[in-house]
């Protein structure tokens, strides 16, 4: 049993809008794992369920070895959340929430706790009901990043951070990350997920479309390729695998899936290539092909 | 000014659309109230000797002079003025706070306010908004009760300045509940005051009325709906009294908001500890409920030492052959003054301490939707330890609140603590009865919960009007808990046990299902 989550099939329904429809996950302990998607995908509802606020309609789910609904109490000893619209008590000082969290969660290092805020730039002093979007989020980071958890599930935790804070939580996840503790996040942005996830899941309509590392999705992803020819090469629009094929001329443009490359290149090496330039997708492409037609 | 109400309509279309339910359920009830009321006056009082003698019954017990004031004349029209005058004006203005504050300063609090502030909407237009909507929902059920009065037969004039008053309060306190949402970043602690200064204020008219100090009602927006004097002489410019009263408050309001920050107060928030000591839960759920449950406290106090002072007049004051009468029906031949007086007036603060229970039990609930339970669940704290945490206060909040007031009112009147606290403290299976109702809803039907349980409160105070008038019996009056009380100070302290037993198994099987409902269900945030 070497994974954190596991949930298989899962399926969550309001109403007549059907949230999940078979959603797969499977995060590796140790990982950080990229968990992506356009909005009203699914994710939040996926860390909903894996923190037993929610029970799935279908699937099965194991988090930590353990059921999410039946176990909860247990399972949350170890594990800390962050959740992608942070809201807290506003009579409490920011200080008192981080302590309260803290100290539900089987106590704080209190070392940490301070060097946290220290970075974070956050004064605990301020009533709740007086912090930005920002800081109210890294009262969670913090009360999160200080506990002594396996597990952190974090919900878009980067959306109202500044960008020298987004640097700040970066250095803390990859810390989490050499201690050994496995991640779980959702975000929208691309430099962020770039620089920490191991492996990414990304979701679409309640479905799991892509899983893997960022260069296995490379891979499978298409490349862009653009050739000048001498001959044509009349037998390329009926390849499987190109796509958006446009010819000016000798100058030819097209998009081709990673396991219909070779075929291409055979077929254009038949007409004579005066030049000929391939581009990995860039990491924008990758995703905008998944996000494009989500809206629903 | 111009450019500050930018979006004005865009956000009455907002309000209108929000309470589509509330605004026009509330808007019938209260528009109706009038016309049923006169002809049941009319069916139980069909000649003018028996309204003259009910009259000279009602205007000889010192709770209805405490909870309605003096009857001017005792025509169907007067009566029904007099009926519903106080009580209209207490639910307007309830309801009216609510929603003001709803559409202002709890916007603000959730941050939904920064979402539409962006430019296409004045600093000015939430509350200019949110008072357009509330003052013309009480002018509508004021104007829409007028035709059915007149149909029944009671002169057009008075019966539209009878309309007009039970408008008023409405307006009054949606004005008070402008101003105080000015003054502090909480809507609760918004809320709070303005519920305050109301009960200030209707304390203020029941002294006068019961006092001797008839001038004090003219102090008070409660005294005023009352002198606007309807079918017994029609004074209206008391009306224009109100008016400016409402328009000095806006006009202030208004001038507050322009000296704060969007979701600051003009009472600034200081520093607190850099570190909590709460141990958890049950820590954190006391420091939610206690600065409400020390205020409610101050507040029942208050009003158990008014009642105390009231009732040492009594027997001076009162002793009419007509409330000996009445004393002799409700407790037998040498039932005490001061015990029927008792009796009547706790009957009805006992659902005020209800609507104190009430807060409490909702609170999980509140915090549920405001997504602060989310985070706190996410820890090893469990759904059942929470939501006890919480129930806690809902149950022991009315034991604290019910004890004050009886003590106060028994320590102020003669010294006997035990019995006029024994007689309040009756009430306790009641009060948990409606805190179960809510508990249960939380559990069943979340999104619904606050407003079924307040509308069920509600209707346990109309049926006690409906009862009154002999228009509810059997199983209608069998539906509100406050209806099984026995009457401690009465005779009933005979044999209490049973239903105050009854009472306390159904609250305890209503909370149980609650408990178990929530433990089952889906968590689910924001309303
Ligand atoms: N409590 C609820 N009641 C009804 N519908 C819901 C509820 N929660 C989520 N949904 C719907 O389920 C779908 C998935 O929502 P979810 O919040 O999981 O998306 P998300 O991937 O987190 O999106 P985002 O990136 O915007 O945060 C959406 O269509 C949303 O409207
Ligand atoms: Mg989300």
């Amino acid at each position: 049993m070497n994974a954190a989550v596991r949930a298989r099939g899962l399926v969550k329904s309001f109403g007549r809008t059907r949230a999940l429809d078979g959603l797969d996950l499977t995060v590796k302990t140790g990982e950080v794992h990229g968990f992506l998607g356009p909005n009203g995908a699914g994710k939040t509802t996926t860390i909903r369920i894996l923190l037993g606020q929610m029970r799935a309609d279908g699937g099965e789910v194991a988090l930590l070895g353990g059921d999410p609904w039946q176990d909860a109490t247990d399972l949350h000893r170890r594990l800390a959340y962050v959740p992608g619209d942070v809201n807290l008590w506003p009579s409490l000082t920011g200080g008192e929430v981080i302590d309260l969290l803290g100290r539900a969660r089987g106590g704080l290092d209190p070392k940490r706790r301070a060097e946290l805020l220290e970075r974070f730039e956050l004064d605990p002093r301020k009533k709740c009901r007086t912090y930005s979007k920002g800081n109210r989020q890294k009262v969670a980071l913090v009360a999160a990043f200080a506990s002594d958890v396996e597990l952190l599930i974090l919900d878009e935790p980067t959306s109202g951070l500044d960008p020298l804070m987004e640097a700040t939580f970066n250095e803390c996840v990859l810390r989490e990350k050499r201690d050994g503790r496995t991640v779980l996040l959702s975000s929208h942005i691309l430099s962020e997920v770039e620089t920490l996830c191991d492996r990414v899941s990304i979701v679409r309509a309640g479905r799991t479309v892509e899983s893997g590392s960022l260069a296995d999705l490379r891979h499978l992803t298409r490349t862009s390729v653009t050739a000048e020819l001498i001959g044509s090469a009349p037998g390329l629009a009926a390849l499987p695998g190109v796509h958006d094929l446009s010819v000016d001329g000798a100058r030819l443009r097209c998009q081709v899936d990673g396991d219909a490359l070779t075929a291409v290149l055979a077929e254009l090496a038949r007409a004579g290539v005066r030049t000929l330039t391939t581009r990995p997708p860039t990491l924008e492409e990758l995703f905008l092909r998944h996000y494009e037609g989500a809206a629903r | 000014m111009t450019g500050t109400l930018t979006g004005t309509g865009t956000l009455i279309r907002l309000i209108l659309r929000r309470d589509r339910v509330l605004l026009p359920v509330w808007i019938a009830i209260t528009a109706l109230l009038p016309a049923s009321i006169a002809s049941a006056t009319t069916g139980l009082y069909p000649t003018q000797a028996a309204r003259d003698s009910f009259a000279a019954a009602s205007a000889a017990n010192p709770a209805q002079l405490a909870m309605r004031g003096p009857i001017y004349d005792a025509s169907v029209g007067g009566l029904t003025a007099w009926t519903l005058g106080s009580s209209l004006a207490l639910i307007g203005g309830l309801v009216s706070i609510l929603l003001v504050i709803r559409h202002t300063r709890a916007e603000e609090e959730t941050g939904r306010r920064e979402l539409l502030a962006s430019g296409v909407i004045g600093r000015h237009a939430p509350l200019a908004a949110a008072l357009t909507v509330v003052l013309a929902a009480n002018l509508l059920h004021g104007l829409l009760s007028v035709p059915a009065l007149v149909a029944g037969g009671l002169p057009a004039g008075s019966s539209l300045l009878f309309g007009l008053s039970t408008s008023a309060g409405g307006w009054a306190f949606a004005a008070v509940a402008a101003v105080t949402g000015q003054l502090t970043a909480s809507s609760g602690t918004a809320r709070g005051i303005a519920i305050a200064v109301g009960g200030l204020l209707f304390a203020l008219r029941s002294l006068a009325d019961t006092g001797g100090v008839g001038w004090l009602a003219w102090l008070t927006p409660f005294g005023w709906v009352r002198l606007t004097r309807p079918y017994a002489g029609d004074q209206w410019w008391v009306l224009g009294l109100i008016a400016v009263f409402a328009a000095a408050l806006v006009a202030a309001a208004f001038a507050l908001s322009t000296r704060r920050d969007v979701a600051g107060g003009l009472i600034p928030s200081r520093p607190g500890p850099a570190e909590g000591t709460l141990p958890g839960a049950f820590g954190l759920a006391a420091r939610l409920h206690c600065g409400t449950l020390a205020g409610f406290a101050i507040g029942f106090g208050a009003l158990g030492a008014l009642l105390g002072v009231a009732a040492r007049g009594l027997h001076t004051q009162l002793d009419t052959p007509q409330f000996r009468e009445l004393a002799a029906t409700l407790g037998g031949a040498d039932a005490r003054l001061s015990d029927v007086f008792f009796t009547f007036v706790m009957y009805v603060l006992s659902q005020l301490v209800a609507g104190a229970a009430l807060v409490s039990a909702l609170r999980a609930r509140a915090e549920e939707a405001a997504g602060r339970a989310e985070l706190l669940l996410s820890t090893p704290v469990g759904r059942l330890r929470w939501a006890l945490s919480h129930l806690v206060f809902a149950v022991m909040s009315p034991v604290l609140l019910l004890t004050v007031l009886g003590a106060v009112a028994g320590l102020t009147f003669n010294g006997d603590v035990a019995r006029v606290a024994g007689a309040t403290l009756a009430y306790l299976p009641a009060v948990w009865t409606v805190a179960g109702i809510a508990t249960l809803l939380v559990g069943l039907l979340p999104r619904l919960a606050a407003a079924v349980s307040w509308t069920a409160l509600g209707l346990f105070l109309v049926v006690d009007l409906l009862a009154e008038f002999k228009l509810a019996t059997g199983i209608i009056l069998d539906l509100s808990p406050f209806v099984h009380v026995p009457a401690m100070l009465l005779g009933g302290a005979a044999s209490p046990a049973a239903p105050l037993l009854g009472l306390t198994v159904v609250a305890v099987t209503l909370t149980a299902a609650g408990l178990a409902f929530l433990r089952r269900r889906d968590l689910m945030p924001s309303a």
